[in-house]
């Protein structure tokens, strides 16, 4: 145990391991299939979304059911721009500013009620967005959706368009990722840990818990905004639909069941949203939601940490079972379970 | 003026809904300190059992006390057996569990009961009546008085009952009450089971407007939260108050303001709830939490 845990501390070893997932991620889209490269393409959009969601969520322990609303409006604002000739880089950026200015405002009125508030208002977004995404169809193609075609491979790379999207989510995925990760490490990762555990402790610091929840709630929207723009790389077409009810719940689930608070947990949840529906479709077409809910139910009893928390559990286990380690025996089965949100910082690490 | 009139009483029947709605979610929270995402759900599997009943050719009437008896033991069994556990953990995730309870029940109806539009009797004849120079609906008017008649009951039942005064001591501090001696277990399921009632109520009364859907009640669930807010979580007749206006106030919005209209109309609680949360951040009627470091 010792001996892995100075393995995975060793500088060269992480640095030989972080080189390995970078040629991984390289090579990967050359050689996958095409149905295997846009299924790892929709699980990096919808990673980059639970992992905005996992900000507010997770790290700052203030439930949002409305984050899909903010991927809807940046898969809107792209499809705008693009069909317009704007250029890209500014469809970028305000496919990221317009969600992160639509969170601020949320926040600014939800922030100001304590505890479950911003649960009640954020569950609203959802359900006014689809109507209000009809409803402006000059912008948004009404029920019909729109459509728009900008991210095919262009000549000079001699890649299929499956490869060239996926190159796209990679790169924007892992800055956002990254960027996120040192985020949430960081002197603003630290506020946001004091105001989800105890938000009068949080003050008497001298952190305002209201200026926190609204600045994770405005990067949550931001990082929704990239996930919309990936999401119109991969997929080319939005409707209403996109930002249904159904949608924001099952991006809370995913969240849950990858494991709040947890980077690598956002990947999981991504491949969670993307994969779980086709596995459910499977067995019963009829049944996906129930299912959809039962795992969710499930989960949070047996697992609470996620699916991260596999590991650290199972180590647990063996160490608790080796006798003469009296701190550790039967505390895994009987203690009460903890926040999902709880995931140590040793299961974080890349 | 005819029009007016008629609008103000849908609303007011509609606002009766979400109130019915909102105490659920009220009576829950006092009790438990978590908010029930899956009390719509809940109440739509409580009209889709008196669908059943229906089918099994039992009156309309008798149907919906049947649900309204199964209701009660389903909300008690959700809480001893799914929510208890998470009661005493962090309330988010009890938020979490009680949206993955939303989504089960949602996927149950749909899979016993298919996603199509059922129709549902109305409890009412579908007359209207001359009122005030406007014409009436029997059925909007029938549902506001059945919704006051119920508050009313469950005031008495609180107010002058002992089961009333155990719920309450339970609601306000559950270790002196179990110290006291209530059975302070029994007295939250029953508390469920009660919001559980106003719930499968709700949905029977709403079912025949809306036909039966699994999803029926999702947008009355977001106008009951929006009462809640705006009333206040510690005040039930600030939510009722707030249920009604936001109901009345929707139902002008849609006809008199041409931006908004019928589509648009569920954005109508939100700007009040933003206008109300800049201004009064306790609610209209809440008291502010005081927390003891």
């Amino acid at each position: 145990m010792a001996q892995a845990a100075g393995l995975k501390n060793n500088k060269w070893v992480r640095l030989a391991g972080i080189l390995i997932v970078v040629v991984l991620l390289a090579v990967a889209p050359l050689i996958l299939p095409e149905f295997a490269n846009q299924t790892v393409a929709r699980i990096g959009v919808f990673a980059v979304a639970v992992l905005g969601l996992n900000v507010v969520m997770g790290y700052t322990g203030q439930v949002s059911l409305g984050q899909i609303f903010f991927v809807g409006v940046g898969a809107y604002v792209t499809a705008y721009g693009v069909n317009n000739d704007w250029n890209i880089v500014l469809v970028f950026l305000l496919a990221i500013l317009i969600p992160g200015i639509a969170g601020l405002l949320v926040a600014l009125a939800a922030a100001r009620l304590g505890g479950l508030a911003i649960a009640m208002v954020t569950i609203a977004l959802p359900i006014v967005g689809v109507p209000l995404a009809k409803r402006l169809s000059e912008f948004t193609g009404g029920s019909q959706g729109t459509s728009a075609r900008f991210s095919d491979a262009p000549e000079w790379t001699g890649l299929f368009d499956d490869q060239w999207q996926l190159y796209i989510v990679i790169v924007i995925g892992a800055a956002t990722f990254l960027l996120t990760r040192n985020l949430v490490r960081g002197k603003y990762g630290r506020a946001f840990g004091i105001v989800k555990s105890n938000e009068a402790v949080a003050s008497s610091m001298g952190i305002s818990p209201y200026r926190y929840k609204v600045l994770a709630f405005t990067i949550a929207s931001l990082i929704g905004g990239v996930a919309g723009f990936l999401y119109m790389v991969v997929v080319q077409y939005t409707s209403p639909e996109t930002m249904s009810f159904g949608h924001s719940i099952t991006l809370l689930a995913s969240m849950v069941i990858g494991g709040a608070g947890s980077i690598i947990g956002s990947l999981l949840g991504g491949a969670y949203y993307v994969l779980a529906p086709q596995l459910t479709n499977l067995i019963d077409p009829n049944l996906t939601a129930a299912l959809q809910g039962a795992i969710l139910l499930l989960i949070l009893f047996v697992l609470p940490g996620g699916l991260v928390s596999l590991p650290r559990l199972w180590r647990r286990k063996r160490r608790g079972a080796r006798p003469g380690d009296p701190a550790q025996t039967g505390t895994v089965p009987t203690s009460p379970p903890p926040a999902p949100q709880n995931t140590q910082s040793e299961e974080r690490g890349t | 003026m005819g029009t007016f009139v008629q609008l103000v009483i849908d609303g007011l029947s509609a606002g009766s809904i979400y109130a019915a709605l909102a105490l659920a979610i009220v009576l829950v929270n006092q009790a438990t300190g978590l908010i029930n995402f899956a009390q719509g759900g809940m109440a739509v599997l409580s009209a889709y059992i008196a669908y059943a009943f229906l089918q099994l050719g039992l009156p309309l009437i008798v149907a919906i006390l049947a649900a309204i008896v199964a209701s009660f033991a389903l909300g008690a069994f959700i809480e001893r057996f799914l929510m208890r556990r998470f009661e005493r953990g962090e309330p988010d995730t009890a938020i979490v569990v009680t949206v993955g309870l939303l989504t089960l029940i949602t996927g149950i109806c749909g899979w016993i009961w298919s996603y199509n539009n059922l129709q549902f009797p109305s409890l009412f004849p579908l007359d209207s009546i001359n009122f005030l120079g406007a014409v009436v609906s029997v059925r909007s008017i029938g549902t506001t008085l059945v919704i006051i008649g119920i508050m009313l009951l469950l005031q008495l039942l609180f107010l002058r009952t002992k089961l009333g005064l155990a719920l309450r001591a339970v609601a306000s501090n559950p270790q002196s009450a179990s110290f006291s001696g209530l059975p302070v277990g029994r007295l939250l399921m029953a508390g469920w089971g009660l919001a559980a009632v106003l719930g499968a109520v709700a949905g029977a009364l709403i079912a025949p407007q809306l036909t039966l859907t699994p999803g029926m009640m999702d947008t009355a669930l977001v106008y009951a939260l929006a009462a809640v807010i705006l009333g206040g979580m510690s005040s039930p007749i600030g939510v009722v108050i707030a249920a009604w206006a936001i109901g009345i106030l929707e139902n002008l919005a849609a006809v008199y303001v041409p931006f908004i209209g019928y589509d648009l109309k569920i954005a109508v609680p939100f700007i009040l709830i933003f206008v109300v949360l800049i201004l009064r951040p306790q609610g209209l009627f809440g008291r502010k939490d005081v927390v003891r470091v």
